[in-house]
């Protein structure tokens, strides 16, 4: 772990220190637990490189017909996601390498050696009825016997080989970075439909997306429960705005959570998934409340006579912050988990919201100082800065679920579509564009 | 290790050439391996799923757990004696001018014994969400300048759509003023 200190080389590079952050998780651990590939990627940069070069040629098919082109399909979607998590610089649409004749593969290492490559991912596809396997290899080619660090075997229905990519990608990060990657993840989003708005979800790269309520209303809102099964939202399906759940994946009736007179919006599900935190006007005005999914108790948690609303919870379930505007124009506060302790987080300009990232350490939110430009700040208050800005108007943040990426929306396309990021703001880069306008956008966590 | 690091920077540019035409490009080529986007699932997709690769259709909810529902939006109607009136910019108080409009709309409804709907509207501009609430404070100060009015409250029904039903859809704020508005709709007994 000294590595990561030495003064040899400056890590300048903005990517750099994204990825020594990511680290900073597996360093902490005792080096034992550490697997080989964190070493690999460690050893890299302390080089001075910026990202690891991994190369993934096409997959070697090792029984079965390969009639969708699996063998290098997989390695291009590998490919994105690796490139996507900003940690790999990735080079795919190689021939596939004689994985079975040892002499010929160290030939081909050699090869991907020489040019630069400090790891290789093989894939060795079997196709079987309806079924899929991969059995995945992960070599080292910075060490003189191309060491193999991983290997893993992962099975899906072929008809979801995409998602078998995906996991293979994540595991890859795993191995490196000692925490899963975020590809095999969805995004659900508000799209607009003629004068309504109706729920989507696809891919967290913008594949597969398909529109989950068909209501003919305007659905809003939407966020995923911390398991991934259902998606929380208010919908005014029934003429009012009422909070709803709904199971994306499974048939199964849409529920109301709360259906009362006035306002039922805003839903944050806690990070047990035991309750939800949303808004009620039922008292008069908008408040802050946390509904007890076991029991359909609701706890009030704000008194304000104005408006409180736009809950998020802490990842310790302990804290939530949320907008109010008890200090004149539309600030950001935090609490406790039971309403108390109230103290202002952000000081200047109007800001709503607050989406606290899945690691503790920052608060994103929008802030309107002309346009609306997305900001970052610690919880105590501290580390203010500006992730975006312009062009356009850029708000409604999501997390990935390893605090890394962020989705958001942005109008810079002349309406509004959905882009992604790094946390820091770098590389922002846009969605496949929708049809309609997409805004709302909610990063689901890792799928079981 | 040491040795092995000088080998491979002293080939920069086949590297560079390696990584550069190598490196997928997004996202033009997302697409490519991807299936079609799908639209709407088919409802009579067969077999209920519960991985997570495969997405069912929302079914309509049984009504059930929505206490108090006050009658639904569409029965209620325009009315011509009822004026709009409009709010500055974050702000949900009634403006001077604008109570005059509420009186006459108090005269009114005193003399005709509807139910009415109040709708509280926002521009365009901020977040969903606490729009919704905007709105919902906005329809409320103008049901509480009526029931101070002499409009018995239990007529009288609040519904917000924060930025969601513009009447007008340009970018300025001659549009926004517009938009920053309470609506009536009335229905009989």
């Amino acid at each position: 772990m000294h590595r990561l200190t030495h003064p040899g080389r400056p890590l300048g590079a903005l990517v750099v220190l994204v990825v020594v952050a990511v680290l900073a998780g597996a360093l902490s651990s005792p080096p034992a637990a550490r697997s080989q590939a964190a070493d690999v990627l460690l050893n890299v940069l302390a080089t001075g490189a910026k990202k690891l070069n991994i190369v993934v040629p096409n997959f070697t098919v090792m029984a079965g017909s390969d009639t969708a082109g699996l063998s290098k399909s997989l390695p291009q979607v590998i490919a994105r996601d690796l490139t996507f998590s900003a940690l790999f610089s990735v080079v795919s649409d190689v021939p596939p390498v004689p994985a079975g004749d040892p002499n010929a593969l160290r030939a081909a290492f050699a090869n991907f050696a020489s040019a630069g490559a400090h790891a290789g991912l093989l894939g060795l596809l079997t196709l079987r009825g309806d079924r899929a396997e991969v059995e995945m290899r992960l070599h080292d080619l910075t060490s003189p016997e191309y060491r193999l660090i991983a290997t893993k075997k992962i099975d899906l229905p072929a008809t979801q080989a995409r998602r078998l990519a995906h996991k293979i990608s994540d595991e890859v990060v795993l191995q490196f970075t000692g925490e899963a990657g975020v590809a095999d993840t969805k995004i659900a989003y508000v799209g607009r439909v003629g004068t309504n708005k109706e729920l989507h979800v696809m891919d967290y790269d913008g594949a597969g997306t398909a529109r989950v309520t068909s209501n003919n209303s305007i659905n809003l809102s939407p966020v995923w429960s911390p398991d991934t099964r259902s998606i929380a939202f208010t919908s005014y399906m029934r003429g009012y705005p009422y909070l709803y759940r709904m199971f994306p994946f499974e048939h199964r009736p849409v529920q109301v959570l709360a259906g009362f007179l006035g306002i039922n919006t805003s839903p944050a599900f806690s990070p047990d998934g035991q309750s939800l935190a949303l808004t009620l006007s039922r008292d008069g005005n908008p408040e802050v409340y946390v509904l007890n999914l076991t029991t359909g108790a609701f706890r009030r948690l704000t008194t304000y006579s104005g408006i409180d609303t736009e809950p998020t919870w802490s990842p310790t379930g302990r804290e939530i912050a949320f907008v109010s505007e008890r200090a004149g124009g539309a600030q950001i506060f935090v609490m406790d988990a039971e309403g108390a302790n109230v103290r202002r987080l952000t000081q200047s300009g109007f800001n709503t919201q607050p989406r606290w990232s899945p690691k503790g350490d920052t608060i994103v939110y929008t802030s309107r100082q002309g346009n609306f430009d997305l900001w970052a700040i610690s919880p105590d208050g501290s580390n203010l800065r500006r992730l975006t800005a312009g062009p356009g108007n850029n708000e409604s943040a999501s997390w990935a679920p390893n605090g890394r990426h962020l989705v958001f929306q942005s109008n810079r396309p002349g309406s509004y579509q959905l882009f992604t990021m790094l946390a820091d703001g770098s590389e922002q880069q846009p969605l496949p564009r929708t049809s309609g306008e997409a805004t709302s956008a909610s990063w689901s966590p890792r799928l079981p | 290790m040491a040795h092995r690091g000088t080998a491979l920077f002293a080939v920069p540019v086949l590297v560079l050439a390696l990584f550069l035409v190598g490196c997928p490009k997004r996202p033009a080529t997302t697409a490519a391996s991807a299936p079609p986007p799908t639209g709407s699932p088919s409802p009579s997709s067969a077999a209920p799923s519960t991985t997570p690769g495969a997405m069912a259709p929302a079914t309509a909810a049984p009504a059930t757990a929505a206490p108090n529902t006050p009658p639904a939006p569409s029965e209620f109607s325009e009315n011509a004696n009822l004026k709009d009136v409009f709010f500055d910019f974050d702000k949900y108080d009634i403006r001077p001018g604008d109570a005059k409009i509420l009186d006459a709309n108090a005269t009114w409804l005193k003399s005709n014994d509807n139910l009415v709907l109040i709708e509280g509207h926002c521009d365009e501009r901020g977040t969903n969400e606490y729009n919704l609430a905007l709105g919902e404070r906005r329809a409320k100060s103008t049901m509480n300048y009526l029931v101070a009015q002499g409009v018995q409250a239990s007529r009288i029904t609040i519904i917000s759509y924060g930025k969601e039903r513009p009447t007008c859809t340009e970018h300025s704020e001659d549009c926004w003023a517009k938009n920053r508005r309470a609506h009536f709709l009335v229905k009989a007994r």
